[in-house]
């Protein structure tokens, strides 16, 4: 027997299966369920507002402005690049709507490298209730735009917020499953040294979001 | 084997007395505990949602072959590699095997238990590879030529003047300054090239996600990525215990973790990796291997289903007064505290480990903290049980408790050894305090015993005394 058999057979006679697969995922259903119960309730009025509040609290770390448009994130990164002291090249995650925009005075097109200042990105959506960013990899979202850079500049659609970790899992259940899902909540830090944070670790040092409407 | 099999008390009287580590265990476990702390006080219905998450594992495990088998369909449909391991020992050649059939000659690693438990940072040099570990507390444990002493936090043993020391010796860059931020900025420093010339990174998994075959990993570094992204292949070891139905009941049961360890609302990075890169990809390893480890755990399911709740998230060793005392490294094994003391039997033998599961107050306070319930102290009671049945306990404690047990059956008699042993013992005291007993030095050489009331608490009752 193959070490894979030997592992079923000891596993099937300590839990021999008797339940079907509908009844297995009725059982599911239903701790999903009775786990959501529990959780304290949230604004859902207004997401914007929730995740702004979620992503800016000290826990979190992220810094979020809000713009009308898409069209208006350029102008947002060049405020951000003269108020860090950046040069105004940086690495454009190559998503379609983000190479489209008129980007005036800045150079987007920087190779992403592993020391990076900057990287301009897109999250697919967004989870008002930690003020998590989602990504999923693609040719058009690599993994690593998320990660090399120290300073990582995101656009986020408004209309892509979701409420709750939950919401965001039935709402990927209806896409094709990425390489990568990345949730990532405010900038890279550690609490190795005597649980102290300090932000930075080898991720983003420093977060901005830009919600667009 | 993950503990050393003797000296259990050897270690524990180093790690007693030295100050320092004390000094760094309650600045690490102590943040801990607060923020923890904070963290449930803001979820009221924290007891149910423990109750929920709880349910959330004990499906998973109830189903665990149908979800298993699920899983690895889903993984191997998106390219993925799945290789199974009945031991430590297999584990580790299999990892070892995939890494020589990369031609590796360089390996990043970020953080994984599962890793410490099968022995793979030796397999690893073993066979010549340079291990890289990209986690800071790995990575400050590495550089000190250490083992972790904490699962969450592996150098919750090291205060800051002891990292500085360490860096100031060994980084190619002496960190700008002393203080926590420059610290951790010198080690970005330090590791950024290793996360480009590494041809393979190995992580761990703290969810398999049956319904997409995808692994979960919840780091808040970004080194995790950075060794699973850029090298040639990725390889994650994880055990088959992770296993769980859904990317909901991932991100429910991450809801908890994140809060029963840190006190955040999630990590920085939650992160699901399914299979290797894609057509289009700009980036991402070409081949992708999971390797599911049993080492013990289809026994745990027929002896102790609980343990196999658990999330590895720390709160029982950051809430008890024995880990809080003596540190990770005096259990000897992978996994210290509660959690280890259980574990550790498991897979080295109780005879080699019956010391841990007597090394605990039974205050019932880890049980309190774990956001899935397990009942560590009756499974600690079932392990001592074991142990003195089984004839494992030294000759002078198995005659002990035989005579304990012979007068705690017999509650007449009981009471009259107590009513007479009580003045006795009060003689001995100074202040309220005991500090030294004969026949009982072993206890008072590290503690003082508390001088006992005058009377037991029945005797009290049925005088219709107050105090």
């Amino acid at each position: 027997m193959s070490a894979r058999e030997k592992i079923f057979a000891a596993i099937r006679k300590a839990r021999p299966e008797r339940a079907t697969p509908a009844e297995i995922g009725a059982q599911a259903q239903a701790c999903s369920e009775a786990m959501k119960r529990t959780l304290p309730a949230l604004d859902q009025d207004d997401l914007a507002a929730l995740f702004t509040a979620r992503a800016s609290s000290e826990k979190v770390g992220a810094s979020v402005e809000r713009v009308a448009t898409l069209a208006d994130l350029p102008p947002a990164v060049a405020r951000y690049v003269a108020s860090n002291n950046l040069a105004p090249d940086f690495a454009l995650q190559p998503d379609p709507r983000l190479k489209n925009l008129a980007w005036g005075e800045l150079s987007p097109g920087a190779p992403l490298r592993a020391d990076s200042a900057l990287a301009v990105g897109i999250a697919l959506c967004g989870v008002a209730e930690t003020g998590s960013l989602v990504f999923h990899s693609s040719p058009e979202a690599p993994t690593l735009y998320d990660f090399l850079p120290l300073h990582h500049l995101v656009a986020l659609d408004a209309k892509s917020l979701v409420l709750r970790l939950e919401n965001y899992a039935a709402f990927a259940q209806r896409l094709a499953i990425p390489r990568n899902v990345n949730l990532v909540t405010g900038a890279s830090g550690t609490t190795d040294i005597e649980g102290v944070l300090a932000r930075g670790a080898h991720g983003p040092g420093r977060l901005h979001i830009v919600i667009f409407d | 084997m993950t503990a050393p099999a003797q000296d259990f008390h050897t270690r524990v009287e180093k790690a007693l007395r030295d100050p320092q580590l004390k000094i760094a265990l309650e600045r690490t476990t102590g943040n801990a505990r607060r923020k923890r702390a904070a963290a449930v006080a803001a979820w009221p219905d924290f007891e149910a949602a423990r109750a929920a998450a709880c349910a959330i594992k004990d499906h998973a495990i109830e189903h665990m072959a149908t979800y298993l088998e699920m899983f690895e369909n889903n993984a191997r449909a998106s390219g993925a590699q799945v290789h199974w391991a009945r031991d430590a020992g297999e584990a580790s050649r299999i990892v070892i095997d995939l890494c020589k059939a990369s031609g590796a000659k360089v390996v990043t690693r970020s953080k994984s238990m599962l890793g410490e438990e099968i022995g793979l940072p030796h397999a690893l040099a073993e066979a010549g590879l340079r291990r890289v570990e990209t986690d800071l507390a790995e990575h400050i444990i590495q550089l000190a030529g250490e083992t972790p002493s904490h699962i969450i936090w592996p150098a919750a043993h090291r205060t800051r003047e002891d990292v500085a020391k360490l860096f100031d010796q060994y980084h190619h860059e002496k960190p700008e300054g002393h203080d926590v931020v420059s610290m951790v900025a010198s080690a970005r420093k330090e590791l950024r090239a290793d996360f480009f010339t590494a041809e393979v990174g190995i992580s761990g998994a703290n969810f398999l996600v049956a319904e997409t075959g995808a692994i979960c990993t919840i780091t808040n570094e970004g080194n995790a990525e950075l060794t699973t992204t850029p090298p040639r292949v990725h390889i994650v070891t994880a055990g088959i215990e992770k296993i769980v139905a859904s990317t909901e009941h991932a991100l429910q049961l991450t809801r908890l973790l994140v809060r029963s360890a840190t006190g955040a609302d999630l990590t920085q990075y939650t992160t699901f990796h399914c299979g290797p890169k894609r057509a289009g990809d700009r980036d991402g390893p070409e081949e992708f291997h999971i390797v599911l480890v049993d080492h013990g755990r289809t026994r745990m399911l027929a002896e102790m289903p609980e343990m196999l709740r658990c999330l590895r998230c720390g709160a029982c060793l950051n809430h008890c007064v024995v880990y809080r005392a003596i540190g990770g490294h005096a259990y000897g094994g992978a996994y210290p505290g509660p959690m280890g003391s259980v574990l550790t039997p498991v897979f080295d033998g109780l005879e080699q480990s019956r010391d841990l599961p007597a090394a605990c107050t039974l205050n019932g306070q880890c049980k309190q903290v774990c956001p899935v319930d397990i009942p560590l102290p009756t499974l600690l009671r079932h392990w001592r049980a074991r142990s003195f049945r089984a004839g494992h306990e030294p000759k002078a404690v198995s005659l002990a408790i035989t005579i304990w047990a012979f007068f705690a059956a017999r509650p007449r008699l009981y009471r009259m050894a107590q009513a007479a042993a009580l003045p006795a013992l009060r003689l001995f005291a100074k202040g309220g305090w005991i500090s030294s007993l004969p026949l009982g030095s072993g206890w008072t050489a590290t503690r003082d015993f508390p001088k006992p009331p005058r009377q037991s608490f029945l005797a009290a009752i049925r005088k219709g005394a107050t105090r």
